[in-house]
């Protein structure tokens, strides 16, 4: 970097000694002297570099980066909430699946899991940090999956992972943080971007929204977050073939296994449930669907195992749903 | 690049300072990679972006390549190379999720301290004048948009570090007492996790993830010391020659 610096200085010098030859220098020197014409050359310059000098040092864009404590919650507040109930907001069922978001579909598998009594809150409200599912307990509002599930966790004092060693534990979070943090992008990339045509159809919102073209700033956003997580400077085939070794992982360590860790659900069958539902009930003909359908049989299986046995009431929550106009 | 040998690794990277060789934990993970596997290659030290606009990124035979991971993926077909060889189908599982959550979750924890926790010691530990820093600035609000994108950024300060020391003792549980992630000799996995690691170690000394690294988890300094003394033997060397010590 010291040649940086050598060229810093041989410009600044340079730049003293135009001004000294273009009888500039008496314009910073003197300004009382200055035409109107000078002054006006003058006062657009400093703008100008003030400009360009405001941009480099990056100030705070408020207005495009939220500050998390700018987020308040748009809460759909119960009249009369009870204590230590679990109220669970995540958008309504559609025809697809009970829950469009899988971190929804992995909450819910969750308090089924556990067994925690929860009254679903079907909305599009956005949770406190800007996401959803969300939660109310106690008047308070909580966001993530993953905190909610540790706060009720400790709170309820359940422990789905109880029989586990620490060592298995860290391998549960290891694909927990996979399927979240990883091939959750290919399912996003592939339902807003690829596939943007069938959304509409999913999501069961009406032709006007379709028409008015009201869902593409959503797309706009996603491959913004993408291209900023990084995975969206991939190519198609590039992120298809990472969120193919990521199914392939999975579906290798489950094996024979009928769930992820052993005989018995731990959490983590909860968050690769939420992943792993989506291809297979709300991707139709993607070639996410094909690996875990075709590809991977095993993991078919473990879906229907989980939806069996958590989700007794899927038809009746899928055929009850009201298409968003 | 004039007059590229065919079949050399041309390895594109930001040059070392006084903390570290590479100051990216990609570029850290890639380079570890080389060494284990014997690869030969030549650092091009620099500051060019590759073709996905990150580092590291390589040259090879012409074509720039960029992502730690594809690279790896390549170098393994192009060369012949698997470290992964002695691993169950089961074990390289695990190898991948490991690498997953270290690289797509705990680097944004370092990300957050570095950039915007600890943003005032940058210039120092990068070895760069001020006025860089005017560009270090807008790199910062950058980065606070991308850990937004991300999703992590949206948590409060303890939400975040929470999230970042159950990453990090889960590695120090499954590293337990065996000298590498996945048994006796190092395999792909270890490449990765130093490459996170070490930046923890030595370029943020003060910080919360050095405090679990080295004190709550000391098996996870014992490890970052043993793959630096094995594969990164002129370390002292490559950090010795930076700008501040000339």
């Amino acid at each position: 970097m010291s040649e940086f610096l050598g060229n810093a200085q041989g410009a600044l010098a340079a730049l003293y000694e135009t001004l000294q030859a273009s009888a500039l220098l008496p314009v910073f020197t003197d300004p009382a002297q200055l035409s109107p014409g000078q002054a006006v050359l003058v006062a657009v310059s400093v703008l100008f570099v003030g400009t360009v000098l405001r941009n480099l040092w990056g100030g705070q864009r408020t207005n495009k980066v939220k500050l998390r404590a700018e987020f308040t919650p748009a809460i759909n507040h119960p009249l009369i909430f009870f204590l230590g109930k679990v109220y669970y907001h995540a958008p309504p069922p559609v025809k697809a699946i009970p829950c469009l978001t899988p971190f929804g579909m992995k909450l819910e598998t969750y308090l089924r899991m556990a067994d925690i009594p929860y009254e679903p809150m079907y909305d599009w409200s956005i949770g406190p940090k800007g996401k959803i599912p969300w939660i109310e307990y106690n008047g308070e509002a909580m966001g993530d999956s993953g905190l909610i599930i540790e706060f009720l966790n400790r709170e309820k004092g359940v422990d789905l992972n109880q029989s586990l060693s620490d060592a298995d534990k860290a391998v549960s979070r290891a694909f927990t943080k996979m399927g979240e943090e990883n091939t959750y992008w290919g399912g996003a990339r592939y339902r807003w971007i690829d596939n943007f045509d069938t959304v509409h159809e999913v999501l069961e919102v009406s032709w006007i929204v379709k028409i008015l073209g009201l869902l593409r700033p959503v797309r706009s956003t996603i491959r913004e977050n993408m291209w900023a997580h990084g995975i969206g400077r991939h190519s198609r085939d590039e992120i298809e073939g990472i969120v193919e070794k990521d199914i392939k992982a999975v579906s290798t360590f489950l094996g024979a296994k009928p769930y992820l860790m052993g005989d018995e659900p731990t959490e983590a069958d909860a968050a690769a449930f939420g992943q792993l539902s989506e291809v297979c009930f709300a991707f139709p003909g993607s070639y996410m669907e094909r690996l875990v359908t075709v590809d991977c049989p095993n993991l078919q299986a473990y879906v229907n195992r989980m939806k069996n046995r958590y989700w007794p009431d899927w038809d009746e929550l899928t055929s009850k749903t009201v298409p968003i106009s | 690049m004039a007059a590229a040998t065919s079949g050399k690794v041309y390895f594109h990277v930001t040059p070392p300072v006084k903390a570290i060789p590479c100051l990216t934990p990609f570029g850290m993970k890639l380079e570890t990679y080389l060494r284990i596997t014997g690869i030969p290659y030549e650092p091009i030290y620099g500051r060019s972006m590759g073709p996905k606009g990150k580092i590291p990124w390589i040259e090879y035979n012409g074509e720039a390549m960029g992502d730690s991971g594809l690279i790896l993926e390549f170098l393994n077909r192009e060369k012949g190379v698997d470290l992964n060889k002695s691993l169950s189908d089961a074990d390289k599982a695990v190898s991948r999720a490991f690498t997953k959550m270290v690289e797509e979750n705990t680097y944004w924890g370092l990300t957050q301290y570095r950039w915007i926790d600890n943003f005032d010691k940058l210039q120092e530990l990068f070895e760069i004048p001020w006025i860089a820093m005017l560009f270090m600035r807008r790199i910062r609000s950058n980065t606070k948009q991308k850990l937004m994108a991300h999703g992590i950024g949206r948590h409060s300060k303890d939400d975040l570090e929470g999230i970042i020391e159950k990453d990090l003792k889960a590695i120090s549980t499954f590293l337990g007492a065996k000298p590498y992630l996945m048994g006796d000799e190092p395999t792909e996995v270890d490449a990765a996790v130093f490459g996170q690691l070490s930046e923890i170690v030595w370029t943020a000394p003060d910080s919360y993830l050095h405090r679990i690294v080295t004190v709550d988890c000391p098996n996870l300094l014992a490890y970052c010391n043993r793959i630096k003394d094995r594969y990164w033997p002129d370390w002292d060397q490559l950090t010795g020659n930076t700008n501040t010590n000339q």
